[in-house]
């Protein structure tokens, strides 16, 4: 593994996804949440925000720099559309087992699709090895 | 095409059975401490398709996830799978802890259930989609 492509791939996927995050989930959806809010806290707390972003933001390089080794944006795009999926499914889950609004289920769905796409293609855009290697089918 | 089906239809009814199991049985009580944040029975009754669709829709994505990248490996690459999709739930779940009023209890025993669950479909995942062949380019 190329550790510094790696870091920097981190690094700039972490910051689209924590910025996307502010402005998607933040302020684009902040009148949606307003409408319930009993499930929501009054004032977010932070360093678990921040936590959960560079947990993911990590582990979504880790999936691309392991199992897209060619990199690519197109490839590790499409890597985070299907990590996204597994996101989509849970939401419907949420909707059925808590009072959410459908406006919030698409939001929050329409939020992973594109926040999951465009970091895996910086991901991939990045993290490119310059020597051949061995692709799994 | 067939393993693959056969794949995500293995997924789908254990995803759907554990999940009847664990929050029915041990995460019920701990739930039931913030009932406020969840729908009334009969209404997450109403909306139960909600469920079958979303886990239907996970385990599809897990099993395209897993034949894109993971499944020269076999069983070791789904649990692997399973796992990493896994902490990126987990990250997932700091993020709801920081702006929703759910104990850390509750979440932290989802997280539990939630590695179980994924390692274990990684596991029937890998188990009936073996491996075709590796080869580099």
């Amino acid at each position: 593994m190329d550790w510094k492509k790696f870091s920097i791939a981190f690094f700039a996927a972490f910051g689209f996804i924590f910025v996307f995050g502010f402005i998607w989930y933040g302020t684009l959806m902040q009148g949606a949440h307003q409408e319930v809010p009993m499930l929501f806290r009054p004032k977010p707390d932070f360093p678990w925000l921040i936590l959960g972003h560079i947990v993911m933001a990590f582990f979504l390089t880790l999936l691309c720099a392991k199992f897209v080794p060619a990199g690519g944006a197109g490839t590790c795009a499409l890597l985070g559309l299907f990590v996204a999926l597994v996101y989509v499914g849970a939401h419907l889950i949420t909707f059925a087992v808590e009072p959410i609004t459908s406006k919030i289920l698409w939001g929050w769905n329409v939020g992973a699709l594109v926040q999951f796409a465009v970091a895996g293609a910086i991901i991939g855009v990045i993290y490119k090895p310059a020597s051949p290697v061995t692709v799994r089918v | 095409m067939k393993r693959f089906i056969f794949a995500s239809i293995a997924a789908f009814i254990f995803i759907f059975f554990w999940g009847w199991f664990y929050n029915g049985m041990v995460v019920k009580d701990a739930s039931a401490e913030v009932q406020n944040l969840f729908r009334p029975r009969e209404e997450m009754m109403d909306l139960f398709y909600w469920i079958i669709i979303g886990q239907a829709g996970l385990a599809l994505s897990f099993v395209m996830i897993y034949v894109s990248g993971f499944a020269g490996d076999g069983i070791a690459g789904g649990v692997r799978l399973g796992i990493m999709l896994e902490i990126l739930a987990v990250s997932v779940r700091c993020w709801v802890y920081a702006t929703q009023p759910f104990p850390a209890k509750l979440l932290v025993l989802i997280s539990v259930g939630g590695f179980i669950e994924m390692i274990v479909t990684g596991l029937i995942v890998g188990a009936i989609h073996k491996p075709a062949a590796v080869r580099t380019s």
